[in-house]
């Protein structure tokens, strides 16, 4: 087939794995089982597979199993001996979710066979309670709040277990050294750590930050640390996250994915894998022409329904052409896991290569490939194709009057998800009703989309989410491989759950938008802002699924003008990722601003004060708290001790230094549901329909509803994620849940006592019910929380290595409802924000679009020894909106981090870094 | 994962007839200690046996012993047992001190030394199923492409670094390898067991078909031996060096009298530099040699189009190196 791209652009190797997955010809060189021959309509028996009785002492439990000689320690845990405590979050020994002990000493299981741990001993998690009784490290992360998401957990408690049996009081760094090969991807290290000192008995329970408390009220359930309702599932393992749910007889479904950048297929033919003995349905394009409406111009139905059925930009659930190495191309299900990833293999495809392009600014130029047939700008949500355009006052007129103007470039890469939980989906049809366990952050989203896509009525599906692995605003809404699964159900009439490997995840889910910003500032001799414009480009991949915008300019008082174009690349695609419009773009404008003070001789604090938008004839706040944030933390950071006036002053091969950085962030009310039940023993139900990702939405729901009620917390249940008992929720996302639903709680509970004051409680069998959906907004006030981050780092000049010596951060995020979770929220996601600053990246091989960096190894996510420890301090008021004065917590911890990062290494070295990630490799570069 | 057959075995002996006769009859075999790595390159499809010859089961070839050579140190002993071996911190720190950097306690607790030797590159083209020389293709698509971790020294065709922590170790104290294969054992000195690109672009060491890492052999440490291991990483675990520098040296008073300096994580084989070494010859250890020493490590340097700043990164790593070499103290 001819090359039709560019001589430059010459492939130089497609990967083996799309030779194999069908290319067609190429045999691999090791030796391999011949393939069988299948004569048409002659099923085809498998080879036998070679397996070996082994004797294994599981939890103190001895079993005596055949097993498959290929399958690995976890499969054996998990799908034969029905331990699913232990989870797996990348089956290649890159993130140590499934650390057991054998023998005693932790070990990754999915890197270990089953056949040899033959007269072995294993522990899981569920080998640790004694007698009912959690063991110490369980209850120990259960009052240090050790789980956020709680995947991650089974393995974490597994590893200090070991520590702990080795070595009595650990430090903290011992302990960060133990555990380092467990990832955290909720970065919840800090609580993680000490939740293992609470288990040595070297820490105090309560090991909350200093809080400052304005004068209000405190109240008697919300506010005070309080243990997640749900924490005993997750350190016993009793959590069933998707890939945990069993329903007899399922089938296992993978996904072929395409291993070109972009290429139109020609033909596919699936008979060998149909033929396959244990294969029960296979689908293509050809079979299945499914719009997945989410998964293109703006998501899910929260943000634009009417797009879907308007917008020239559809996704096809099987897309042709493909437009990304990862594009879902087949789908198969089948008796077992084994038979369905051998069944892919076996799927033809005939690919045309097409010319693909990676970067967003070359594939604005003329004669750029094009991804979609009108071009690579993305259309906007009335189908025009223009960028995106906002702005404030008059900026010509700024920088006319501006004494200086400074021009700057910033760019940020591709920063992926990556949830410990790779996505799945369980699919079964009841007649007509279909059911999916997913894990997605907005089941109301999920079930209406699914819906619409699969043209089945609403009330049809059921979407059921009880735990999910992390889910950091990529999933709220339904997934394609919701519908993959919905679609192999149906043809093979039986419940199929599809798995995802990791490698799949990286490349089929998203990530973070990569970003190129242009700055343009204006600015008087006295450090007044007169004018901000700028021009961006953000890197959407195939499809524009969320918005691609860049956050950052309104921060300031002055006039903007901001311009920015959603590019179509041939890569994996862009989307939501916590904040998803703004810790790219505060790094880019909060480091420019830091520059422009440098040059002007202005310290960064101060400048800050003099340029931060602030209350005014446009614009009302509901509550204004930025001085006091910023105060308050240079105060605990002794930011006048630490931040030199002259960048990479400090004398000695290493270099210490500080920077800042600020925000005022959404924090606004909007419509949500929920439901109050109360039966005749006083026991009162939430039903909501939020799922927990990990920020403990669920237990937050439970004390605002038993502080409205004005009863205990144990007097209060919570129903969620599950659409045939749960209402209406925005989706757990956008960290509004707290505040959308949380209001709708309280509404529910007000109306509650109020029928009880009535009534008083039922009796017997009767129930009262309050069913609420507030719609709530502040008029003309804006709400925001607000923010401040402290930071020092130490730079190695010789060596390029960047390492954070004191972190501060200070929000003011209304009042708190649960100051554990708070406090973890915060902490969590700096230290992901850390590490896009300092370490991830999805790197493509420019000549032949191939991916390079997939995966927890190469992505270099943060491991223990990585993370800081996070000095978290909340200045709480209440403004008089909200549940209490509740407001945003979940994602504004990230915001800050990259930034403030970024201007401590410059405070330190004089290097100013133009790029995210800061690697070893730029530092070394900027000072070459 | 592909189908495949595990075969216990309890010596070397019989792991290597086992390997010789799956050949025989058409099929492919592969030795596994820890089965780490194994079994990524397997789940990737990078690799294909049709036989694992588990060696877990081969007793008492996890020990370290004096021998009249000096210390044997079994293959099949785990990174974690090395690192706490009381005799080997003592003796060798820099070989205790290159196992404990190694990954993880997961994967240390059941990695072995042998496998940690025979460890296949971490290149990401290799492991991204790319057909390259180390697939048994006929390219290397690193030097025109992103080869930030690829090799400055001894490259080409294969561009390759060693992931190895242990090899530099075992270089620097001029280590000999047991091999036991088909024709019985052999011992190769651990400088000539790993091989360059340009002798043979496929294999990263010089074991032939069915042979097997039995052991390792170290001379005692001579009167005033000091040793060191130093590792960067662009993380703080848990990541392959992008390099890393094992020192060994015999100090007289202040004085260095021999100092063998090799590098990781810049070659396809641990790569030792002389030039380095004679400048350290018969002299104070101070800063000012040492940064000499460090500049002479780098001098034959060749990098590619994105590694450069490997060589900055080299040479301060080789002077922290020294530096923490000539405040050792032995005592661990």
């Amino acid at each position: 087939m001819k090359d039709k791209s560019k001589p430059e652009r010459e492939e130089l190797g497609v990967s083996r794995r799309g030779f194999l997955q069908g290319t067609g010809g190429l045999v691999a060189a090791a030796a391999v089982a011949p393939a069988r021959m299948t004569v048409a309509g002659v099923e085809e028996k498998p080879a036998p597979v070679p397996n070996t009785g082994i004797r294994v002492t599981v939890n103190g439990v001895v079993h005596k199993v055949d097993v498959d000689d290929r399958w690995t320690l976890v499969e054996l845990l998990r799908d034969h001996l029905e331990l699913t405590g232990t989870k797996i979050g990348c089956d290649r020994g890159e993130c140590g979710a499934c650390t057991v002990l054998m023998d005693g000493r932790p070990v990754y299981s999915c890197s270990q066979l089953a056949v040899w741990v033959d007269g072995r001993t294993i522990t899981t998690v569920e080998g640790l309670e004694q007698d009912g009784q959690l063991s110490p490290v369980q209850q120990a992360f259960v009052d240090g709040n050790g789980p956020q998401c709680g995947f991650c957990t089974s393995g974490q408690i597994m590893s200090a277990t070991a520590l702990l049996a080795q070595n009595k009081t650990p430090t903290p760094q011992e302990i960060r050294e133990g555990m380092t090969g467990n990832l955290c991807r909720c970065s919840n290290y800090n609580a993680i750590v000490e939740s293992v000192m609470i288990a040595a008995g070297t820490a105090p329970v309560s090991t909350v930050q200093e809080t400052r408390l304005s004068p209000i009220m405190p109240l008697t359930t919300v506010g005070p640390e309080t243990p997640r309702i749900d924490a005993v599932e997750r350190v016993t393992g009793k959590a069933a996250y998707t890939g945990d749910v069993r329903v007899p007889g399922m089938l296992y479904g993978r996904v072929l994915r395409s291993p070109h950048p972009h290429a139109r297929i020609r033909s596919i033919d699936v008979s060998r894998a149909e033929a396959m003995s244990g294969v029960k349905a296979v689908i293509t394009h050809e079979q299945a022409s499914v719009v997945w409406g989410a998964g293109s111009v703006s998501g899910g139905r929260q943000y634009n329904d009417k797009i879907k059925e308007i917008t020239k930009h559809r996704r096809l659930l099987f897309d042709n052409p493909v437009k990304f190495v990862g594009a879902p191309v087949a789908a198969v299900a089948a008796v077992d896991r084994h038979i369905a990833e051998e069944a892919i293999q076996r799927i033809d495809v005939e690919y045309e290569p097409l010319p693909f392009v990676l970067e967003p600014e070359e594939a604005l130029a003329p004669g750029a490939p094009k991804v979609w047939p009108e071009g690579n700008l993305s259309p906007d949500v009335e189908n025009r194709f223009e960028p995106m355009t906002t702005r404030r006052g008059d900026t010509e007129e700024g920088l006319r009057q501006a004494d200086r103007v400074f021009e700057e470039r910033y760019s940020t890469a591709f920063v992926h998800d990556a949830q410990m939980e790779r996505r799945a989906c369980l699919a079964f049809w009841e007649g007509e009703k279909l059911t999916l366990y997913t894990p997605t952050q907005g089941i109301s989203n999920c079930r209406h989309d699914t819906a619409r896509d699969l043209r089945i009525p609403e009330d049809q599906v059921r979407i059921v989410c009880q735990y999910m692995g992390g889910g950091f605003g990529n999933k709220n809404q339904n997934q394609d491989t919701d519908l993959i699964a919905a679609i192999l159900a149906r043809n093979a009439d039986t419940p199929v759950v599809v798995e995802l490997s990791r490698n799949e995840d990286w490349l089929g889910m998203h990530g973070r938008w990569p970003t190129v910003q242009d700055y343009k500032i204006g600015v008087k001799h006295d450090g007044t802002v007169t004018a901000i414009e700028l021009r961006g480009h953000s890197g959407m991949g195939g499809y524009r699924k969320n918005s691609g915008g860049i956050n950052g300019v309104e921060l300031y008082e002055s006039p903007h003008f901001r311009q920015v174009f959603p590019v179509y690349t041939n890569r994996t695609v862009s989307g939501n990722f916590r904040a998803p419009t703004y810790p790219q773009g505060f790094f880019g404008i909060q480091s420019m601003m830091d520059d422009v003070a440098y040059r002007l001789g202005i310290d960064p604090v101060d400048f800050i004060r003099k340029n931060a938008r602030r209350p005014g004839p446009d614009i009302e706040f509901t509550n204004y708290t930025l001085d006091e944030c910023l105060t308050e933390g240079a105060r605990q950071f002794q930011w006048d001790n630490r931040w030199r006036s002259v960048p990479g002053s400090d004398t000695g091969p290493i270099k210490r230094g500080a920077g800042v950085s600020f925000m005022l962030f959404r924090s606004g009310v909007g419509r949500s549901s929920a439901i109050l039940r109360v039966d005749s023993n006083g026991r009162y139900t939430v039903f909501v329909g939020v799922t927990d990702v990990g920020g403990g939405a669920k237990t937050a729901m439970g004390m605002i509803a038993a502080e409205a009620l004005g009863v205990p917390l144990s007097q209060v249940e919570v129903i969620s994620g599950d659409t045939d008992r749960c209402p209406y929720s925005v989706g757990e996302s956008g960290a509004r849940t707290t505040v959308m639903t949380g209001t709708a709680v309280v509404e529910a509970a007000r109306d509650l006592r109020r029928q009880i004051a009535e009534q008083g409680l039922p009796s017997g069998s009767d129930v009262l019910i309050a069913s609420t959906t507030p719609d709530p907004n502040t008029g003309s006030k804006t709400r925001n929380c607000f923010g401040a981050h402290f930071v020092e780092v130490e730079t190695d000049m010789a060596q390029g290595h960047v390492r954070i010596t004191k972190y501060v951060a200070v929000h003011e995020s209304g009042r708190l409802i649960n100051r554990q979770t708070a406090r973890d929220q915060i902490r969590g996601a700096v230290i992901q924000g850390i590490g896009q600053a300092l370490h991830e990246d999805l790197l493509y091989d420019s000549r032949n679009g191939q991916p390079l960096t997939a995966g927890f190894y190469g992505a270099r996510h943060m491991t223990h020894l990585d993370a800081p420890v996070i000095e978290t301090t909340f200045i709480e008021t209440d403004d008089g909106y909200g549940p209490f004065g509740g407001k945003y917590v979940g994602e504004s911890g990230i915001v800050l981090a990259p930034a403030a990062v970024a201007n401590a290494i410059f405070n330190a070295t004089g290097l100013r870094m133009k790029s995210l990630p800061i690697t070893r490799e730029k530092v070394l570069g900027a000072l070459a | 994962m592909k189908s495949f057959t595990n075969a216990n075995v309890t010596a070397f002996e019989e792991a290597v007839t086992l390997s010789r006769e799956t050949r025989r009859n058409g099929r492919s075999p592969v030795f596994s200690g820890g089965g780490s790595d194994l079994l990524g390159l397997v789940k990737e499809r990078i690799t294909s046996p049709d036989v694992l010859v588990n060696l877990r089961g081969v007793e008492g070839q996890d020990r370290v012993k004096d021998v009249s050579e000096g210390v044997r140190i079994g293959g099949l002993i785990t990174l974690d047992a090395l690192s706490r071996e009381v005799s080997i911190r003592k003796e060798f720190p820099v070989l205790a001190q290159a196992a404990s950097t190694v990954a993880t306690p997961q994967i240390r607790n059941v990695g072995t030394l042998a496998g940690n030797l025979c460890q296949r590159p971490w290149c990401w083209y290799f492991r991204n199923g790319f057909h390259c020389y180390k697939a048994g293709g006929n390219q290397c698509f690193s030097p025109t492409g992103e080869n930030q971790f690829h090799a400055l020294f001894g490259g080409g065709p294969s561009y390759i670094v060693h992931p190895s922590d242990t090899a530099p170790a075992l270089v620097a104290l001029d280590s000999s390898i047991g091999i036991v294969g088909p024709e019985g054992g052999r011992e190769v000195r651990v400088a000539d067991f790993f091989t360059l690109p340009q002798e043979n672009p496929i294999r990263e060491n010089v074991l032939t078909p069915d042979e097997v890492v039995a052991s390792v052999t170290i001379p005692k440490p001579a009167i005033g031996s000091r040793s060191v291991y130093y590792k960067v990483m662009d993380r703080e675990a848990w990541t392959h060096a992008i390099v890393s520098v094992a020192v060994v040296a015999q100090f007289e008073g202040e004085v260095c009298r021999r100092a063998r300096i090799v590098l990781g994580g810049v070659a396809p084989t641990p790569w030792r530099v002389p030039e380095a070494e004679a400048v350290l010859l018969d002299q104070p250890l101070t800063q000012a040699l040492a940064a000499e020493a460090a500049e002479q490590a780098v001098a034959g340097a060749r990098p590619l189009s994105k590694n450069g700043y490997k060589v900055a990164l080299t040479r301060a790593a080789v002077e922290q190196t020294l530096a923490m070499m000539s405040d050792r103290d032995q005592a661990d």
